[in-house]
């Protein structure tokens, strides 16, 4: 019974034997067989990718990084914060629950490289922006267990000392632009007095900001320094934008659902189904 | 060593050296100020090094021997040395990470200390530093002897082994500078992953020109693995550090894709990087050394075409099992899911074959601890793919996804499967490399293995253990169906285990500085093999030949 | 060597190569792994089937079964709302004081909380609201803005100088940096906040007279003829030994002289309206258990 099953296999297994013996006599041939049967799948996997649409959500209220917030972003991946911290809630329910709506694609769409990370050693700042203030973070970078005495975070209280490097913006808003990323020339332009804008409200540059990011920039003296703007500035304008790119999330998904139920049942609301 | 090239040869390799200086020195002069810059200052002054013990041999008679008579080994074990060298840099660096997050205050006031930086030190240290060397210098040794034939190239193979560590050192200095692109496993920037690519088609050219010297009609398994290895590394490597450099003289990059399709690419080469890198390279030198050793035919060639040819196949297709319930579309978590179930038949059929060819040989496990590495390996390569394939089942990744179990998994391959093989591999061609009776002393190499053991044990069930209580507690609901615990809450749970994993960690170093010293003593102090005292002892025809075999018939199974 | 010899110890033969004295027997690849390829290949193909899982170039195939990961934790999550709706919508619509009332309902809160304010507000407030500096403790019942039960959860849905655009405003003013007060003035005034408090400043009379009187030309509007604060305005009671910024010399010195502006983030959008009332009702449980002086 197991043999007549088998033996259409066996056959063709023995094929396989057969050609693969006249095929390790030629060691091209082999290359040859080698890069085929391990093109097939990425292939498949990938390229779709690009063409099915429904692949990135649609969000027409998602905007760039300022230059700023992407200096901050190079920052973060220079000190290698994804080596413990995610940027991708899960479809889960505990995540959900932990960390707010799942993470779509569209929001990490000008993500260059996505920072989705692996390892979760501290909690995932997907949805980071705005939930502690500027002041928290600055304390909580300079020494972390100075606020969490059990965290194994590193200190990065040298980002305070380090002047940002702004003369760099322009190409590197340039790089990004030429891999997709929508900034226009003027943006790309004031790149470096933007940068300097966005952390020094009292000076015009912050008015730029408002006009080539919109009025919901945040503009603010992030590290508690007025005399300069520094490396520190730029990391926290980064996590202070984490999931603030767009809404789509809060917008498509039920969570907080049940909040929403109260305010409009008002007093002894009925405990309905679904949303 | 460099007295062995003609003097064309010789002003060959001094060309090289120039060439590569003067880039050097362009971009130490371009980058002045940036990391970039502080890269060719490295870049040149190794090109410098190289270039003096090249123009030390330049003044000494050519060669007289007969080239074509012997096998070129004086890269084999150069590449040897630098690999052991990388072991213990790599592996103390993750000693290092491991205590760091056990007691965090363990580091330097200097930002190039942080976890975040070392961390990658410690991955590219261990898996290309260290694997990647005994992968290349131990391709080297098996391409000659099962084609016997010299290498095909005298200078290309130092062009590729110094070439490549070139390129580890520009990427573990360039982390501690911050110089990263975040992707895992292939972190360097864009200048250094250009310069692998070069590194790498000198490797695959010198590979396949000398397999088409061969005097073996047919090409032995070992080197379908190492041939798959080359060329598929490549491919990987090339697409996914696709970038737009900001700048022509600075060190930052942005990846050529963003977020979804940038993660699907990172992670098909991630995936594959354990596939081609840490897997198929290896079995090529447990294909080799460990039938070598146990003095066994391979149990089967056909159970060998059907791994080879399903590792090839599906690895390629598991990379999505990375990325399960994030934003990648469902459907290619399935195929990432499906495939690397179906992946287990192809990954148990090349570990059972070794293990199957140990038959008749178990005896010599029983003494001989240097086989003992390599059956050990095979049961812990069967163990992680089994591990990996459960824990790609989405249910399953559920749970273990941002975890330590992932950390256990890739330990029990990288200690328990990587690192034991290429001991194995070393201590049993080492002595042959340097004509000696033996290793120096076999009680090390027996000390050496329950190190290593031991630590791969601690060190994998501290992470088993850490990583289950760390994804349970995360997803515990009370009664009430509200999470029960903080995210400090299990930092707290962790600590013991990070600790217990440092202490794993610690024994599985102590084996490996072992292993250099006995290594060492080998070269220095071992009582060199006589073949003519005792002809029984001496490799038979480590030389190339001709192949006596007459080409049989297509086999049938019997 | 001969052409496909035997192996005596399995009694295979060899294929009749040999590599530098390595050889390959010709097994037949055993039963198992056939079992074991048709197992895993068939489940594939199910799966295949009911689950999304080929593309084309525009489209992949559904599955049968219809299921997307997106759906599946949406419906979750809302069934697992309407689970917890039984009780979270009377704690969303009843006053704290009724659900403290209510023994069933604080067995969800007291479950729910400690773990919510581990994820939320233990980074600033610490692990027990305990406070640290810059952080007021949630504890001790020396509450800024007053400690009834609505003003504390008005304070959580918008936050204390936040970004929501209905925050509660409060800002201690900068005496010192911006020249209103000189540095002589704000350290007579730190000396004299201390003595408020019935702390030692080791200031005679004289400067604590010449303290007074620059307390009440620049301080009572917002603080209090007495100091005790004004909560409306969110201005701290000075007299009492509860510090967000400590009452030494410099942090007494630092907040004079540079102004406080602290910030409380919104939870608005972040937390439910349950979720806010379970922490207010964990915290001012808190307090209660510590015997604050409002705690009672
Ligand atoms: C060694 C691992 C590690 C590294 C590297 C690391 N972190 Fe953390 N991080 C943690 C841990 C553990 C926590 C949780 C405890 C705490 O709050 O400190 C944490 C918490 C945080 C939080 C608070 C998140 C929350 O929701 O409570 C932020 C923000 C943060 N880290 C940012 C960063 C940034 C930015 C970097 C890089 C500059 C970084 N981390 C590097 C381990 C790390
Ligand atoms: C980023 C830091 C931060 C986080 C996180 C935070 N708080 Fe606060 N909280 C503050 C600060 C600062 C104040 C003082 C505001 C002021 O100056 O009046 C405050 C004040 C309060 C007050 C008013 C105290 C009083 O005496 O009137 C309450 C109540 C409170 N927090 C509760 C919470 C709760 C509950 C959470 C979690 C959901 C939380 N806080 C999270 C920083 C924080
Ligand atoms: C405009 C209103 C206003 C005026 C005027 C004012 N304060 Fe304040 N003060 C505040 C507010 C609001 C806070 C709380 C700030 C915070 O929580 O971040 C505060 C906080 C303080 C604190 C810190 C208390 C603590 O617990 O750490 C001290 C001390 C203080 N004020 C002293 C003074 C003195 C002395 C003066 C007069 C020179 C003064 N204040 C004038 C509003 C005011
Ligand atoms: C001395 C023994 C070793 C110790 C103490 C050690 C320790 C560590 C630590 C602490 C981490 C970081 C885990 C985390 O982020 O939570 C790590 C990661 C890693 N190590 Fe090791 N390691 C050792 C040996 C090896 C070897 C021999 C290899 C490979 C050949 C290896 C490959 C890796 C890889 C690939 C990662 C990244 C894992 C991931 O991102 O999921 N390690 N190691
Ligand atoms: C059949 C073979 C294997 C399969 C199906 C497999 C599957 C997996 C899965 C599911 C993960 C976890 C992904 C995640 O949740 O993030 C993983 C991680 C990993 N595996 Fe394997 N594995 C296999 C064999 C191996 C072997 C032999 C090694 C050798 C060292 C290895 C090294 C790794 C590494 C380094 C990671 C961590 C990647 C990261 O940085 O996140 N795997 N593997
Ligand atoms: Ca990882
Ligand atoms: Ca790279
Ligand atoms: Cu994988």
């Amino acid at each position: 019974m197991f043999r007549k099953i088998l033996s259409p296999f066996a056959r063709l297994f023995d094929l396989q034997a057969r050609t693969h013996y006249r095929t390790e006599r030629h060691s091209m041939a082999l290359t040859f067989g080698i890069i085929l049967a391990a093109g097939v799948g990425g292939f498949v996997e990938i390229a779709p990718l690009f063409t099915i649409d429904d692949t990135v959500e649609a969000a027409p209220d998602m905007r760039v990084y300022t230059p700023l917030e992407q200096a901050g972003r190079d920052i973060y991946v220079r000190e290698g914060c994804y080596a413990c911290h995610s940027q991708m809630i899960r479809t889960l329910q505990d995540e959900v629950d932990r960390y707010g709506p799942y993470s779509l694609a569209v929001e990490s769409k000008y993500d260059h490289p996505m920072l989705w990370g692996s390892k979760r050693t501290g909690p995932d700042l997907a949805r980071l922006g705005q939930k502690y203030s500027d002041d928290w973070h600055l304390r909580h970078l300079i020494d972390p267990r100075a606020v969490v005495p059990e965290s194994v975070m590193p200190q990065y209280a040298f980002l305070l000392d380090k002047t940002l490097d702004t003369e760099s913006l322009p190409a590197r808003l340039a790089a990004l632009r030429a891999v997709g990323v929508p900034y226009t020339d003027a943006q790309i332009d004031n790149a470096a007095q933007d940068a300097r804008g966005q952390a020094r409200p009292f000076t015009e540059g912050a008015d730029g900001v408002i006009d080539r990011y919109g009025d919901d920039t945040n503009i603010r003296v992030f590290s508690a320094q007025q005399d300069r703007v520094s490396e520190m500035d730029a990391l926290i304008a980064y996590l202070q934008i984490l999931g603030g790119l767009t809404d789509a999330a809060e917008r498509t998904q039920p969570a907080g659902a049940q909040d929403a139920r109260a305010a409009v049942a008002g007093p002894a609301p009925q405990p309905t189904g679904t949303e | 060593m460099m007295q062995r090239l003609t003097g064309p040869e010789r002003q060959l390799a001094m060309t090289l050296c120039v060439i590569v200086a003067l880039v050097g020195l362009l971009m130490a002069a371009a980058g002045h100020g940036d990391p970039f810059g502080t890269h060719g200052g490295i870049v040149l002054i190794a090109a410098c090094a190289a270039a003096l013990f090249v123009l030390r041999a330049m003044g000494e008679p050519e060669p007289t021997e007969d080239r074509s008579r012997s096998y070129y080994d004086d890269p084999t074990k150069v590449g040897l040395i630098i690999a052991l060298f990388w072991a213990v840099a790599g592996m103390g660096m993750g000693v290092w990470v491991a205590a760091q997050l056990a007691w965090p205050e363990l580091r330097f006031d200097a930002a190039w200390s942080s976890f975040g930086r070392i961390r990658p030190v410690h991955t590219s240290g261990v898996i290309f530093g260290f694997g990647g060397n005994a992968l290349i210098a131990t391709s080297f040794h098996v391409m000659q002897r099962t084609s016997r034939a010299r290498l095909a190239g005298h200078v290309s193979p130092w062009f590729v082994l110094l070439g490549f560590n070139l390129f580890c050192v520009i990427a573990a200095t360039g982390y501690l500078m911050g110089v990263t692109q975040s992707k895992e496993y292939a972190e360097p920037e864009w200048y250094a992953d250009i310069w692998l690519v070069i590194v790498w088609v000198a490797y695959f050219i010198l590979y396949i020109r000398t397999l088409a010297r061969r005097n073996e009609p047919h090409i032995y398994v070992a080197n379908w693995y190492y041939l798959a290895f080359i060329l598929v590394v490549a491919i990987l490597h090339i697409v996914n550090n696709l970038a737009v450099p900001a700048s022509l003289a600075g060190a930052k990059s942005y990846s050529a894709f963003a977020g979804v399709q940038d993660a699907m690419t990172q992670w098909w080469y991630g995936h594959n990087a354990v596939a081609f890198f840490l897997t198929a390279g290896f079995l090529g030198m447990l294909y080799y050394f460990l039938p070598k050793r146990a003095g066994r035919p391979i149990y089967s060639y056909r159970l060998s075409i059907l791994s080879f040819w399903g590792i090839v196949f599906f690895y390629i297709w598991a990379g999505s099992h990375h990325l399960h319930y994030t934003a990648l579309p469902h459907w290619v978590q399935t195929l990432g899911m499906t495939f690397s179930v179906m992946l287990l038949v192809p990954s148990w059929a090349s570990a059972g074959n070794a293990l199957m060819t140990l038959n008749g040989a178990w005896h010599k496990v029983r003494d001989d601890a240097t086989l003992r590495f390599m059956m050990v390996a095979a049961v812990f390569y069967g163990l992680s793919t089994f591990e990996g394939s459960f824990m790609a089942i989405r249910a399953v990744n559920s749970l273990s996804h941002y975890t330590d179990w992932t950390i256990g998994h890739v330990h029990a391959g990288a200690m328990g499967w990587v690192a034991l093989i290429t001991f194995g591999s070393i201590y049993s061609v080492v002595p042959l490399l340097w004509k000696r009776e033996g290793m120096y002393s076999w009680k090390l190499v027996e000390w050496h293995f329950w190190l290593a053991l031991s630590g791969t044990v601690i060190y994998v069930f501290a992470m088993w253990n850490s990583g289950v209580v760390q994804g349970l507690m995360w997803r515990t609901y009370t009664d009430s169906g509200t999470l029960a615990y903080s995210f400090t809450d299990t930092l707290v749970a962790m600590h013991p285990y990070y600790v217990a994993r440092a202490f794993g960690g610690l024994l599985f170093l102590t084996g490996a500085i072992l292993a250099a010293i006995n290594v060492y003593l080998t070269i220095r102090h071992a009582p060199a093999a006589d073949p003519a005292a005792d002809p029984a002892s001496a490799p038979p025809r480590d030389r190339p030949t001709s192949s006596e075999a007459a080409e049989p018939a297509v086999p049938a199974a019997e | 060597m001969s052409v496909k010899e035997r192996d005596p110890l399995t009694g295979h033969q060899t294929t009749g190569h040999e590599w530098n004295g390595i050889t390959e027997l010709n097994t037949r690849v055993p039963r198992a792994v056939w079992a074991f390829i048709i197992v895993t290949h068939v489940w594939a193909v199910i799966y295949w089937v009911l689950m999304p899982a080929w593309p084309g170039i525009n489209d992949y195939t559904r599955g049968l079964l219809g299921i997307d990961q997106k759906d599946r934790v949406e419906r979750q999550v809302v069934a697992a709302d309407a689970a917890r709706g039984v009780w979270t919508d009377r704690i969303a619509a009843l006053d704290l004081e009724q659900i403290r009332d209510e023994s069933m309902l604080m067995a969800h809160v007291d479950r729910t909380a400690p773990a919510l304010f581990g994820d939320n507000c233990a980074a600033c407030h610490g692990a027990r609201a305990e406070g640290g500096p810059g952080y007021p403790s949630l504890t001790d019942g020396a509450w800024i803005w007053g400690g009834a039960d609505d003003t504390i959860l008005e304070t959580l849905r918008v936050g204390v100088n936040s970004p929501h655009p209905e925050t509660r405003f409060a800002q201690m003013l900068a005496f010192g940096r911006d020249g209103i007060l000189s540095r002589d003035e704000v350290r007579i005034l730190a000396d004299y906040v201390q003595s408020l408090a019935g702390l030692d400043s080791g200031a005679g009379p004289a400067r604590l007279d010449a303290g007074a009187a620059l307390f009440s030309d620049n301080c009572t509007s917002c603080h209090g003829e007495d100091g005790t604060g004004t909560p409306e305005l969110g201005a701290p009671n000075l007299t009492d030994d509860a510090w967000i910024y400590g009452s030494s010399d410099a942090a007494l010195f630092k907040t004079i002289h540079d102004g406080r502006q602290g910030w409380m983030p919104a939870w608005e959008d972040r937390l439910t309206l349950a979720q806010r009332k379970m922490l207010a009702l964990y915290i001012t449980g808190l307090a209660d258990a510590e015997g604050g002086p409002d705690g009672d």
